[in-house]
């Protein structure tokens, strides 16, 4: 067990170092002049071009200018977007807990309504019921999340008039305490429906398919066999077996998270890190982009060591390797 | 009154492209303390028979007919609830694979104890776990495998955790599913060896189901030869094995090295087992038969009584004696 | 021979009769095909015409509207098929390329070079995959040569896996080691044996990759890094996205025929995989 941490550790690490070397590497190789991409403009004026020179030494050797982009990185200095001459940490910052307040609502209510309707489906297998969810299961992984957000948009906002479309508070409303919360939650109301919408059939079938795949194990006929009821097989044994492949999904699709939601919130203007990205993209705000890059990969590799760990705790099997 | 008495069990399989014909019109009485071994080839229905009496087969495509008496009362026709507290308590099953019998994430104490409790809902922890314990030690297992996950545990570790299992409740009636197959010859002998054992001290039946006669021959009194899901051949060891006379049982003892450990002989049966998507009309074994004349391929041979006590279907058996 | 095929044939009508998703998968793909091959010649309008009436809702005139340029939608969608098609065709099949190579020399020759290319598939697969496209679309241009390029190259990883995983099984197999011990170089029975006989598993992937292509590049349009001089479905969406209350037609039909698309390719997928592996199909 201690080996394999050690390994998926190793493997993390890389993974960052792989980011910081892309990074490094995008701007440098990018078509036209670094200087350019770094400041944003087509002609940046001359203090711009020796400033940034200066910061990156644009006018050293490459593997010199690798080392001082990793010692600026260390110290965790991620530079200053262009657009809004702010730091860069702090503009992420400012961003984080909204894309989580979304994130993990959808990511959770995803996960139980997947998770219960996978189980249901599973038990009425081969009925009609189960053929149904399969189907709309299928129709809704195919579906992309921008669209249905829109979908949602136009039906629940613009036809029925329920919700708000965009942002995070109404803006000529300026509700205290409880309104305020109440008037959060409406605006979460289409974005996180969305999510959820889009995360369900991930969880449906997984959770489906390894509960029909544990009950056809042979230890389920041993437990049958000893007149234990149905119900304590089913809630104790299959369930705990076929839990595992969902903690599993649900730890990877919460280190994808920030990636996850960006379309979304960018549908609903959503004042989150997917916003912050697709603002970035249209400014082609380098310094802001390879920043979220890098603390999405680190993220990433984090939590799928945090998912490794957990793994080997609900499945024993794990642990001997 | 027999332990358990099988009365034309009949097992089909539907699906929605065929019909199987798994097991066909098969009787058969379990003594109190009797060994029996049930022997054929792989897809000859012997386990489908076990599983079938058990009510283990999913019944959604599953039909079993006849009558399955243990202690007198039919197992095919009680209700759920009746059932259950029949099973395990008296007849219990050692599976094909005993590495994948228990639950993987689960401690094997643990899940014993919760088998235990599922008779004795209100026994006391405590005592639960020393009888689990004594049943460790009585398969020769060590009290660390209480606190271990099934996957820690060797084959042959699994398979007498699989054993000790089966022996929780004294049941009277012992179902063995080629349950020592997937070990080494040696391993196998132990374990063989420890069940011989262990059955004079706890006086329990045993169905032993197996492709390997010399298992049969090893720790049978009785044995019964299965073929395409019908019985051949069942008769004591030392008759049936010694002077078989249905020709597919002088096949099977063709197939497998004598006894004494000659391997002169060691030659299968020419064939294959027929389609048993098909309700036969004639002998099952005509295709292969070596004697098969025009009457074998247009009735069924009923089991016909050679000795007390041992029974062939074969037509050659009615023309008196045959000569093997 | 001739009973040789019509088995062949036969076997293929069984497995389809049996198989709801390769079943409806395959015809859906039929009429996909149709749409794109055909779909130009039967537009009753030029895409890029700007006609007189902005923003029609659909009528007998404009099948599914027109946009706040007057482009006709229903032309549009017709010809915007091939780009999707095309799109998830290519990028799926470059993904194949990779995968099955650096699956099948890691698989095959194992050993060290095994141990690196794992650690190099699992580096790979902890990439925020769909942001590392983000990022060199934005940065190296978004022309549809690039995105089919950075699709492939950041989704081959699934397909490496699973050739490993066939040419390790694979490896031990007689044949291959007959062909060893008959002295056939090793790269040859990598080309010649190991990788057919594994291939299928990749195929019944890279079918899904397909999907998961048109959804990226559905995406990528949206978020304006699509290739401006092609018509796409994702790039129609996001010009209908700022007319949604008053034009609900704009986005609502390239959306749902992307659905379709990525369900076609889902469908076959699945069915693809069900024939390969029909134990969970087997009621138990």
């Amino acid at each position: 067990m201690k080996r394999y941490l050690f390994k998926r550790i190793l493997t993390g690490i890389l993974v960052v170092a792989f980011s910081v070397m892309f990074n490094f590497a995008i701007i440098r190789l990018a078509p036209g002049n670094p200087t350019r991409r770094l400041a944003g403009k087509d002609n940046p004026n001359p203090a711009t071009i020796a400033a940034l020179t200066e910061k990156y030494g644009l006018d050293k050797p490459i593997a010199e200018q690798f080392v001082l982009y990793v010692k600026q990185l260390l110290h965790g200095d991620l530079g200053y977007s262009y657009v809004s001459t702010a730091k860069v940490s702090d503009l992420i910052k400012s961003r984080v807990a909204p894309t989580l307040m979304i994130a993990l609502t959808g990511a959770i209510f995803g996960l139980v309504i997947g998770t219960l309707l996978g189980v249901f489906a599973a038990r009425k297998r081969g009925r009609k019921i189960d053929t149904f969810l399969c189907s709309i299961s299928y129709l809704f992984d195919s579906t992309p999340s921008f669209w249905l957000g829109l979908m949602m948009i136009l039906l629940f906002s613009s036809v029925l008039d329920w919700f708000p479309t965009s942002g995070m508070y109404s803006l000529r409303v300026n509700a205290v305490g409880f309104a305020r919360f109440l008037d959060l939650l409406k605006h979460m109301a289409l974005p996180v429906t969305t999510l959820v919408l889009i995360d369900i059939p991930y969880y449906f079938r997984i959770a489906r398919s390894s509960v029909l795949q544990t009950m056809s194990e042979d230890f389920i006929m041993t437990l049958r066999a000893t007149g234990m009821s149905e119900r304590k097989i089913f809630n104790k044994y299959v369930m705990r077996n076929a839990i595992i492949p969902t903690v599993t999904v649900f730890g990877i699709t919460l280190a994808y998270m920030i990636t996850g939601v960006a379309m979304i919130e960018i549908i609903f203007a959503w004042p989150g890190m997917g916003r912050l990205m697709l603002e970035s993209i249209t400014n082609r705000d380098y310094p802001t982009l390879s920043a979220i890059y890098l603390l999405l990969s680190t993220s990433v590799a984090v939590m799928m060591i945090v998912v490794d760990i957990v793994y080997a705790w609900i499945d024993p099997r794990i642990r001997v390797e | 009154m027999s332990l358990l008495e099988l009365k034309h069990i009949d097992i089909q399989y539907k699906t929605p492209v065929k019909t199987v014909y798994a097991v066909q019109d098969v009787s058969l009485c379990v003594e109190e303390q009797d060994s029996i071994g049930i022997v054929g080839e792989s897809g000859s229905g012997k386990s489908t028979l076990a599983m079938g009496i058990l009510r283990l087969l999913p019944d959604n495509i599953t039909t079993v007919r006849g009558e399955a008496l243990l202690n007198g009362k039919d197992l095919l026709a009680m209700r759920e609830k009746e059932l259950q507290s029949v099973r395990w308590k008296e007849v219990s099953v050692v599976f094909q694979k005993a590495m994948n019998a228990l639950s993987p994430v689960h401690k094997i104490g643990a899940q014993m104890e919760d088998i235990y409790l599922v008779h004795y809902p209100n026994e006391d922890k405590g005592v639960i776990k020393n009888r689990i314990l004594e049943l460790l030690h009585l398969v020769n297992l060590a009290d660390r495998v209480y606190y271990s996950y099934p996957h820690e545990l060797s084959g042959g570790m699994m398979q007498r955790v699989a054993i000790a299992l089966a022996l929780i409740f004294k049941p009277k009636l012992l179902i063995m599913d080629e349950a020592t197959t997937a070990l080494d010859v040696v391993t196998q002998t132990q374990i063989l060896n420890e069940i011989m054992v262990l059955e004079q001290k706890i006086n329990v039946a045993r169905i032993m189901i197996t492709h390997d006669m010399s298992v049969v021959s090893s720790t049978c009194k009785k044995v019964v030869v299965m073929y395409a899901g019908r019985i051949m051949e069942h008769g004591r060891v030392e008759d049936v094995l010694v002077n078989p006379q249905h020709p597919y049982t002088q096949g099977l003892m063709r197939s497998f090295p004598s006894f004494t450990g000659e391997k002169t002989n060691l030659r299968g049966i020419e064939g294959n087992l027929p389609d048993m998507s098909v309700m036969p009309a004639c002998c099952v074994f005509a295709d292969r038969c070596p004697y098969a004349q025009a009457r074998c391929r247009s009735e069924i041979p009923a089991l016909t009584e050679k000795a007390p006590g041992w029974q062939v279907a074969c037509f050659r058996m009615e023309g008196g004696e045959a000569d093997a | 021979m001739e009973k040789k095929r019509m088995g062949k044939l036969q076997k293929i009508w069984i497995t389809l009769k049996n198989n709801a998703q390769l079943r409806i998968g395959l015809l859906l793909l039929i009429i996909l095909l149709l749409i794109a091959v055909f779909g130009p010649v039967f537009a009753p309008y030029n895409p890029k015409r700007l006609n007189d009436d902005l923003l029609a809702a659909p009528c007998a005139k404009y099948l599914f509207g027109t946009d706040k340029l007057g482009h006709d939608v229903f032309s549009q969608i017709l010809c915007g098929a091939a780009t999707s098609l095309k799109i998830g065709f290519i990028a799926a099949m470059i993904s194949a390329v990779i995968g099955v190579i650096f699956g099948g020399v890691a698989g095959f020759f194992g050993g060290v070079i095994d141990q690196i290319f794992s650690e190099i598939m699992n580096i790979f697969l902890m990439l925020p995959t769909f942001f590392l496209i983000l990022l060199i679309i934005a940065t190296f241009g978004s022309s549809m040569l690039n995105v089919m390029i950075v699709i492939g190259l950041t989704s081959w990883v699934g397909n490496a896996r699973l050739m490993r995983a066939q040419a390790k099984a694979i490896k031990e197999r007689t044949f291959i080691k007959s062909s060893i011990a008959m002295g056939e170089s090793k790269f040859s029975i990598l080309v010649r044996h190991v990788i057919p006989n594994g291939i299928f598993p990749i195929i019944a992937n890279t079918t899904m990759n397909i999907s998961g292509a048109i959804l990226t590049e559905a995406g990528l349009s949206f978020l304006g890094l699509g290739d401006p001089n092609v018509i796409s479905w994702g790039q129609i969406i996001t010009a209908g996205k700022g007319d949604l209350p008053k034009a609900w037609w704009i986005s609502t039909f390239p959306g749902i025929m992307t659905i379709f698309t990525v369900l076609t390719f889902f469908l076959i997928g699945e069915g693809l995989n069900r024939v390969l592996s029909p134990k969970m199909d087997a009621k138990k």
